[in-house]
């Protein structure tokens, strides 16, 4: 070592030096760090497979006890141990489905606002609020539903609603029963104003991906804003739009704290959207921490399971449409 | 005909160029792909100790492609490979064994955009010394110093060595880079388009920097400036397609070219 | 001519009512999400008062504070991000640099992408089989160890963009001054990327600080001061969900104060990893 350091500080500028036993130090921390790098990467790869296994060796006991019909049941009797996730899954497809319908056009309406007709003073404090707000805890959304929406709701919106249907046909079906508040119609309403936030603030990011150049070319042409949206920024952008819509659906699939409080907790499929229900995330969240028993435990596992897979599978397609998007304008750019 | 033309031997012919000069270099037919597509042909040619050679060319000719092979550091990227033999010394670097990061502490290499790191501009020419070198604190300020005064930079920068290297303008710090290159003490220092970037000034002070640091270094220089090669290198080689079309005399070659193809670039007929 | 004109007319009409009614749902979506938030601040601000922070959850029905569960909630989300961090940073680092195209990182990519958005209670019951069930009760560590399987594909994502961002140009000269890529990326691709790293895990923390599934059932809850961090810890955000939905007048004043707390928490540290975000352009 000492010699090394008497060669190379002997050598002024301009000469060769023995640089071997620095190397040779280097050489090794370069690999003890691209391991580690390595192994962290496999970690985060083997956190998802367990993820996988784990929720379904829980799930197991009760997918083998009730096989399909777990699916297709609406029964959910801890006393007796008989468990079907039927009405939680109902639950969570009709509540996201209305979120969806709701949040969606809101939020693309939100998001053309934004980038077309908002006064550019407005544009950033707004777009950065929309972004701040996607970021508050679910939480929050499903406390203000409980405390505030839904009292008045029930006092003031609900009885008036059912009145109104009480003779339509199909409809007074669909806002019957007494107003409690609480129920399918409020979750979904929440859900609605939580994925909001982040509708918008996707599509808006996805709509500035649209070169400058073909909108002006539009307008060039006589086109209103309008028209230039219908016809060049929609059609430019409808996989992003289609995508970040799909991200949200992940999102509401899952919710859970923004629901749970509204919801009701009730193991029942009705027909009325006043009527309290649940989801799937609802029911784990309400009785997991007091379930007893092994089956109601693996039944709620395997509800989570259940979840796990369709939310797999919703934000897997999402992510092929954004990055397809990402793709196609990254070509744009070259 | 033509196409034998093109493999065939380069004019080097079997007289050195300069005979006096020691070889530091011996590029040996060496092939380069880029995945599937060739993008030097048999390119063979020696590089002299404490000269200045330039390789000019139309651009897409290898010029760049060769210099990226002398340090290896087209092995960042995957795909890119090298065969044949390039002698350093009378050891082929391009043999495995090799160490990769001790060969590029040799090799010197300047960019045609200035990369100062994200650092102050003394931690930016301390980070080379750094890795192979344990230096004391005063040892380092002299090495830094050294390295900055080659560099013709000491005087402008002395009294904020510990501002960001990005506070520099562009050729500040291209002479930083320059510094920083020469302060790991190398034997090489390659040049890709060093200049390219920078304003005629900053331009005329670098040509001076590299006429200056050519007594002790070898050095290599890739330029699309036919005029920078002429002021700057001693020996020229012209590449085109891929191969090395003619290698020799920078004075020879631009006043009375062996080959077609380089009395057509040099007077401007393409490229 | 005419007919130009009422063509022209109806165009310009139909772009009115587009305008309108995107006017309209800008109006909706901001006037709904605005009115959230003076909710939360006028029953927030009422439930504030010393005690909040000095005193510890009560019984049912009595007044008291939140201590235990701010206290909680501090140790298990920065605990959960000094594990995840580095786990993090380097799975972003193997992407951004090492593996950028091999498939193992096409994989990890997707799979990480998904775990971003995956419903937290997923992750919530997927540690209590792996850990609450395995050691037979519930504990502090499984809640930060939920946490932080939330805190990773946040980090792994930015880390990844924030070095993809660096340029080449700025590896090659390290790798040309002999640097080994191990130093190369220590010294000068982090260094570059810095600001943007820090501010994706401040968005990790702003996204753990709210979340209740994941501790339902992991941390569970404590109505008692405890630093054991193998015993179940009070949060936030489960003394939130727990209070609220009690028929206690005392503790739904408590769950706003709470609620308050952590949106403030939220707002503070994104717009801190906005600002970190906008310096470094």
């Amino acid at each position: 070592m000492a010699s090394t350091m008497n060669s190379t500080t002997a050598t002024g500028i301009g000469g060769p030096s023995d640089k071997v036993a620095g190397g040779r130090r280097l050489h090794s921390a370069n690999r003890l760090f691209r391991a580690l790098s390595l192994g962290a990467a496999v970690l985060v790869l083997l956190t998802f497979v367990a993820m996988f296994g784990v929720l379904f060796e829980g799930a197991w006991p009760a997918l083998h006890q009730f096989g399909f019909d777990f699916f297709f049941t609406e029964i959910w009797n801890p006393v007796k141990e008989r468990f079907g996730i039927l009405a939680p899954i109902g639950g969570t497809l009709i509540t996201s489905f209305l979120a969806m319908l709701a949040a969606v056009p809101l939020g693309i309406g939100v998001a053309i606002f934004l980038t077309e007709l908002c006064p550019r003073m407005l544009r950033r404090p707004i777009g950065i609020a929309i972004e701040l707000l996607a970021g508050i805890p679910s939480i929050i959304y499903g406390i203000w539903g409980l405390f505030v929406f839904a009292p008045f709701f029930q006092a003031n919106i609900q009885p008036w609603i059912i009145d109104v249907f009480a003779d339509v046909p199909g409809l007074s079906m669909l806002f019957a029963g007494p107003p409690y508040g609480i129920g399918m119609f409020t979750a979904s309403l929440i859900l609605a104003i939580m994925i909001l936030p982040l509708i918008a603030s996707i599509t808006r990011d996805v709509f500035e991906t649209v070169p400058p150049m073909l909108k002006e070319a539009a307008y060039g042409l006589g086109c209103t804003t309008w028209e230039v949206i219908w016809n060049v920024v929609i059609p430019y952008t409808r996989t992003g739009i289609v995508g970040g819509a799909m991200l949200a659906l992940g999102r509401a699939l899952g919710e859970t704290m923004a629901i749970t409080f509204v919801i009701g907790n009730a193991h029942r499929l009705s027909t009325s959207l006043f009527a309290p229900g649940t989801t799937i995330s609802a029911a784990i969240a309400n009785e997991f921490s007091e379930a007893v028993g092994d089956l109601y435990i693996s039944s709620l596992l395997a509800a989570g399971f259940f979840l796990f897979i369709i939310t797999f599978v919703v934000l897997a397609a999402a992510q092929l449409m954004l990055r397809r998007l990402d793709k196609s304008t990254g070509g744009n750019r070259a | 005909m033509a196409q034998d033309m093109q493999f065939a031997n380069p004019k080097v012919g079997m007289e050195p160029a300069v005979p006096q000069d020691k070889i530091k270099v011996e590029i040996n037919k060496l092939n380069f792909y880029y995945g599937a597509s060739q993008a030097l042909k048999e390119v063979s040619l020696p590089l002299y100790d404490r000269k200045v050679t330039a390789f000019i060319g139309p651009s897409g000719c290898g010029k760049s492609t060769l210099l990226r092979v002398l340090n290896r550091i087209y092995e960042l990227y995957p795909g890119q490979r090298a065969e044949g033999e390039v002698m350093l010394d009378g050891k082929n670097i391009l043999v495995k064994p090799n160490d990769v990061n001790i060969l590029r502490a040799n090799v010197g290499m300047v960019f045609q955009k200035p990369t100062p790191f994200p650092m102050t501009i003394f931690e930016n020419v301390a980070f080379g010394i750094r890795l192979y070198e344990k230096l004391g604190k005063r040892e380092m300020q002299e090495r830094v110093e050294q390295a900055l005064t080659r560099a013709s930079l000491w005087n402008e920068v002395k009294d904020k060595l510990n501002e960001s290297g990005l506070s520099l303008s562009g050729g500040q710090q291209q002479r930083l880079c320059i510094a920083r290159s020469i302060a790991t003490k190398p034997e090489v220092i390659l040049l890709d388009e060093p200049c390219s970037a920078l304003d005629p000034i900053s331009t005329a002070k670098i040509e001076e920097l590299i006429d200056e640091l050519a007594t002790d270094y070898t050095i290599v220089i890739v330029t699309h400036n036919m005029q920078q090669a002429a002021r700057v290198s001693q020996l020229t080689a012209f590449m085109y397609l891929g191969t090395l079309v003619e290698f020799g005399n920078t004075e020879e070659m631009f006043t009375a070219p062996k080959d077609q193809r380089t009395m057509d670039y040099i007077t401007g007929r393409f490229g | 001519m005419t007919q130009a004109s009422s063509l022209y007319t109806g165009r310009r009409l139909r772009n009115q009512a587009f305008k309108l009614l995107s006017i309209i749902a800008a109006l909706i979506g901001i006037g709904w999400l605005v009115l959230i938030l003076s909710t939360l601040l006028i029953n927030g601000i009422a439930a504030i008062k010393p005690s909040l922070f000095f005193e510890i959850t009560p019984p049912p029905g009595e007044m008291g504070g939140l201590a235990n569960a701010i206290v909680g909630s501090l140790i298990m989300v920065v605990l959960a991000v000094i594990v995840g961090t580095p786990i993090g940073i380097m799975t972003g680092t193997y992407l951004a640099e090492y593996g950028r195209h091999t498939k193992l990182a096409y994989i990890l990519r997707s799979l990480n992408d998904i775990l971003l958005s995956a419903p937290s209670i997923v992750i919530g019951l997927f540690i209590y089989t792996a850990l609450v069930m395995s050691t037979g009760h519930f504990s502090a560590y499984a809640g930060i160890v939920s946490l932080a399987v939330i805190v990773i594909p946040v980090v792994v994502r930015t880390t990844e963009n924030m070095l993809l961002l660096v340029p080449n140009s700025l590896r090659e000269a390290a790798a040309a001054l002999g640097a080994p890529s191990a130093y190369v990326i220590r010294h000068v691709t982090w260094k570059s990327a810095r600001a943007g790293i820090i501010t994706g895990v401040l968005l990790a923390v702003a996204r753990i600080s709210g979340e209740t599934a994941p501790l339902l059932f992991t941390s569970l809850n404590n109505s008692f001061w405890s630093l054991d961090l193998s015993e179940p810890m009070a949060s936030l955000p489960v003394v939130i969900f727990q209070f609220a939905m009690s028929p206690y007048e005392a503790w739904h004043e408590l769950a706003w104060g709470g609620a308050l707390i952590i949106t403030v928490a939220v707002l503070g540290v994104s717009i801190l990893a906005r600002l970190l975000g906008a310096e470094r352009k």
